[in-house]
């Protein structure tokens, strides 16, 4: 596959009047991990809703895999390889953290309309469950709805949920909010073991993580990407401070 | 052409009157997200109770005191009930009103049977109005147009030129907001239920002399104005006009056409098999009067949901 | 799990016996108490388990029924199929129409969903009386039970083995619904139908899927109720048949998977066994349905487990009084209310206000085969003094409950011996 993953020209989104995503071009190559940072309401999940299919682009377009997915429906999005996580924790509540896998493992094997067979009984879909259960440690919790889980747990659970679809590209919005120190190093390190062979594009604020996990980044601000490149690159970037830091800061 | 008009004239009255009863509830639904079950119910409870006031304090008397009475009805039922069940959700909220709907309509049987009661207009409000094509127009149809028409002003020029009616219309876009800025909105909630539920009363009240009052006629026009909120838009006050104006007249004149599909058929001259079909082909169209604004509802519900004047989906 | 097993167990042991245990009439009610257990089992596959709040159920159950009695006057009265095979046709129709309707109804959500619902109900309902030949005006389309497989479904005896043995089969057939992907898919729905999307999953279809079978078993339900009356009548378009249903399914509990049949079934039997005592049957139906709507948001068939759960958390010895008083508060309550409404409904009745003469005292009314004066105040204290008492039980109970909470939380903070030494050594170094 040559050439990148995904490739954004041109992505406009406005609403009514107001316009969020002024023109943003972007290229993700395959196999790397791809931070996108920037300063509240540059629209970074609204980049990601673009990507993932909840919102249609008013303008512009969206390349994965060869295939433009601008305005296509988030089913189909899914299906082509391409998974997201949610900022704001979107499980199932009602349901135990093994269903909330399971359910997320089911679509891959084609299990939609199975009602002819007992999901108990099939030991892949069990099998995978409780491996995803493992990776994110979250298999003492199998049982415990999970409405009922801490907020960090929620999260891991989210990146679980995400996975289970086997995603060429992964999408992930602020995976680590809401975790302690020891629980963001286990997850940066989860990310970048389950990522190897994956693309992997994360919002993320915690800067060491952002810096240490990713292969390049990319910076939004208010609607378009002022900038690309490595960690290096970006931390030394004189509009990347000013865009963080305000008025150029004298050392 | 006079039987046109006169179908015309009273599918405009009926409408004004599902108006009457709509606006409470789209302003309810616009508010609370509440798709209120019971509000049919505070229509015929107008009737009743203007029904039990008649004798006692006259006709124009039990028309000022039902709607109040209804009022104070609803404020308990937002206040009592409505709110303690507000955090289990949306849904929670409409089977509540739905539980109420059918206590209320239940009670009524309880104290005034299982039958209609003899509510009627009192004998100086029963003459004719004007002739149309030798049959007479009843006063009383044209005086409840124009009580309609009078709350419909009345209502707008309160929600748009006056202070509580800004507080009201910010209340019902953005609750949380119009909280932050220190504005009561749990007392507005309360006020608007309860001026909605008074316009419903004061509706029952003046209809139900005119048409019948029994325990079915809040069933009965109750879908009426589910179809009305829904095809004018949930939350919109001119939504409701226009789409209480559009399914009575609608109504209304769809009873007078003994046409059916078949006619339509004959014109291309497949008649005669059209009509040894039979079943939905030799209906008339008259006797699908009622089936029309189901239809109606469907079809605005798919094809935009919103409503004719409700947001864009 | 166990427990439930014997449960289930025991109920259809029950089940089996009970036309040696009831009379003919009462058999009767037993009959459709089966039917309404179906039914809400049925429609709680959409609205407990899929979370899809459906305001119309009552056409794909009408639609089964109408479908099954032109079945059994097909082939010149011998019926398209074996008496006992015939709830096939009411399954098949009650999928033609939920499939269609489903199709419609889920490509919205929450009240706007309820209101499709609704609507085709009510086109439905609006359509029937004109169109004679299909479901035949006001006198409805009958017919007639034919004999199959050596029994002659004669007798109400056989009518209900049929019935039970279809009800069980299908209740069965729903609950291992539940054990498949599909089925765990359904609770996905309810949950979180968005994030369902984000995970592949075409929503739209499995919604549709999961109402065409809700109206399928509601179909049998239908075809079911025909086979018992031997008629078919529009009026089983009306509203009212979705409102109980709906009723019925949250009294005894949607989150359970046999809470509806639950409240389906205590209903529609109570229904029948106190008809002939009251006319307020629906007005009682109503203010309970309220009030577990407003209070005891899991149904009735939930209070086991939330008492298992409180004696869990409490101990038997604290919850035993709690319980006491909740059952008291209950009794005392509903036999005020009782008393009230069916004195109220005398007093309002044609009859009596017939009997009054003007400025005599107002005639007795008979109640418990007791002559009670509405003119006496003890007539009217006694409804009262019940309301109170069952009111200031109710109050204790809740105090109490909150005085347990209170107790719990106050010994989660408090430290151990071991903490509380530890603090102490700490104060005096």
């Amino acid at each position: 596959m040559t050439g990148p993953i995904l490739s954004i020209r041109g992505l406009r989104k406005s609403f009514g009047a107001t316009e969020i995503m002024r023109g943003v071009a972007l290229d993700v190559h395959t196999g790397e991990r791809h931070a996108l940072i920037g300063p509240n309401g540059a629209g970074k999940s609204t980049l990601f809703h673009l990507l993932s299919g909840h919102l249609a682009p008013s303008a512009g377009e969206i390349r994965f895999d060869g295939r433009q997915i601008g305005g296509r429906s988030p089913q189909a999005i899914n299906r082509l390889g391409l998974a997201r996580s949610f900022q704001i924790t979107n499980v199932f509540p009602g349901l135990t953290v093994f269903e909330n896998i399971r359910l997320a493992v089911m679509r891959p094997y084609g299990l939609q309309y199975a009602f002819w067979k007992f999901i108990d009984h099939d030991r892949r879909i069990r099998r995978e469950t409780e491996r995803l259960l493992e990776l994110v440690r979250l298999t003492a919790r199998a049982s415990t709805l999970a409405g009922e889980m801490a907020y960090s747990e929620q999260r891991s659970l989210e990146i679980a949920m995400t996975l289970a679809s086997d995603p060429k590209l992964v999408l992930l919005d602020e995976p680590m909010a809401g975790m302690a120190t020891e629980e963001t190093q286990y997850t940066a390190q989860l990310v970048r073991e389950v990522t190897q062979g994956r693309t992997l594009m994360i919002v993320e604020h915690d800067m060491d993580v952002v810096f240490s996990l990713s292969d390049r980044i990319s910076v939004l601000v208010y609607g378009q990407v002022i900038a690309t490149g490595s960690p290096d690159e970006i931390r030394n970037d004189d509009r990347v401070k000013e865009a963080y830091l305000g008025e150029e800061v004298s050392a | 052409m006079d039987q046109f008009l006169v179908s015309l004239m009273n599918g405009l009255v009926y409408g004004l009157l599902l108006f009457m009863v709509s606006a409470g509830l789209t302003l309810i639904f616009g508010m609370m997200g509440v798709l209120n079950f019971a509000h049919a119910s505070f229509y015929m409870l107008g009737a009743y109770f203007a029904y039990m006031l008649q004798d006692a304090i006259g006709f124009w008397g039990a028309l000022v005191v039902s709607p109040l009475l209804v009022a104070l009805v609803g404020v308990v039922v937002e206040r009592f009930f409505l709110r303690r069940v507000h955090r289990y959700g949306h849904a929670h909220e409409l089977l509540v009103t739905f539980g109420l709907s059918f206590i209320i309509a239940e009670s009524v049987k309880l104290f005034f049977g299982n039958y209609p009661v003899d509510y009627r207009i009192p004998a100086a409000l029963d003459i004719p109005a004007f002739s149309v094509g030798g049959a007479q127009y009843p006063a009383y149809r044209l005086l409840m147009g124009g009580i309609a028409v009078a709350m419909f002003v009345l209502i707008y020029l309160l929600l748009t030129r006056t202070r509580v009616g800004i507080v009201v219309r910010s209340a019902i876009y953005k609750p949380r907001m119009a909280e932050a800025l220190g504005h009561n909105v749990p007392l507005v909630f309360m006020g608007v239920f309860g001026v909605g539920a008074a316009l419903a009363g004061l509706a029952g009240a003046v209809a139900g002399a005119f048409y019948t009052t029994n325990p079915n006629m809040a069933l009965e026009l109750g879908v009426m104005v589910f179809v009305v909120v829904v095809v004018g838009g949930l939350g919109s006050l001119e939504g409701a006009m226009l789409a209480s104006l559009l399914i009575g007249v609608i109504t209304s004149l769809a009873v007078s056409v003994d046409r059916s599909l078949a006619d339509l058929f004959a014109l291309a001259g497949a008649g005669d098999w059209a009509r040894s079909v039979g079943g939905l082909m030799t209906l008339k169209i008259s006797s699908l009067s009622a089936t029309i604004p189901f239809a109606l509802m469907l079809l605005i519900l798919l094809v935009r949901p919103g409503g004719l004047m409700g947001e864009k989906d | 799990m166990k427990t439930a097993f014997l449960c289930v167990a025991a109920g259809v042991a029950a089940l089996l016996a009970l036309p040696f245990l009831l009379s003919q009439g009462l058999l009767n009610a037993a009959v459709q108490m089966l039917i309404a257990a179906l039914f809400a089992t049925a429609y709680n596959l959409l609205c407990g388990q899929g979370g899809m709040l459906s305001f119309g159920h009552a056409a794909y159950f009408g639609v089964g029924a109408f479908a099954t009695v032109h079945a059994m006057n097909a082939v010149g009265g011998a019926g398209l199929l074996p008496t006992p095979l015939l709830p096939v046709v009411g399954a098949v129709f009650g999928l033609l129409l939920g499939s269609i309707a489903g199709w419609f109804a889920t490509q919205r959500t929450g009240t706007y969903f309820a209101m499709i619902t609704l609507a085709i109900a009510e086109l439905v309902h609006s359509l029937a009386p004109h169109l004679k030949g299909l479901f035949g005006g006001e006198a409805g389309v009958s017919s007639m039970r034919m004999p199959a497989w050596g029994f002659d479904f004669g007798s109400t005896t056989q009518v209900y083995y049929l019935t039970l043995g279809w009800a069980l089969l299908c209740v069965a057939l729903l609950y291992l619904y539940t054990r498949t992907p599909m089925g765990r898919l359904t609770f996905g729905l309810r949950e979180n139908s968005h994030r369902l999307r984000f995970l592949g999953y075409n929503v739209h279809g499995l919604g549709t899927a999961v109402f065409a079978i809700s109206a399928m078993f509601s179909g049998v339900a239908g075809g079911l109720q025909v086979m018992s009356n031997e008629s078919a009548n529009y009026v089983v378009f009306d509203p009212s048949l979705s409102a109980a249903v709906i009723l019925n399914s949250y009294i005894g509990g949607v989150k359970m998977f046999l809470g509806p049949a639950f409240g389906a079934a205590i209903m529609t039997f109570f229904g029948y066994a106190v008809s002939d005592l009251t006319q307020s049957w629906l007005l009682y139906q109503g203010i309970l349905f309220v009030l577990v709507m407003m209070f005891m948001p899991t149904g009735l068939a939930g209070l086991p487990g939330m008492v298992r759960r409180l004696v869990q958390r409490f101990g038997f010895a604290q919850v035993m009084p709690l319980v006491a008083l909740s059952c008291g508060a209950a009794l005392s309550l509903g036999a005020g209310g009782v008393f009230l409404v069916e004195l109220l409904r005398r007093v309002f009745s044609q009859d009596y206000r017939a009997a009054i003469v003007a400025g005599n005292d107002w005639p007795a009314v008979t109640l418990l085969s007791r002559d009670w004066l509405p003119g006496s105040p003890i007539t009217w204290l006694v409804p009262v003094a019940l309301l109170a008492v069952g009111a200031a039980l109710a109050w204790l109970a809740r105090r109490r409950r909150a005085a347990l909470e209170a107790a719990e939380a106050v010994d989660a903070a408090a430290p151990t011996a071991l903490e509380a030494d530890a603090i102490v050594k700490e104060g005096l170094a």
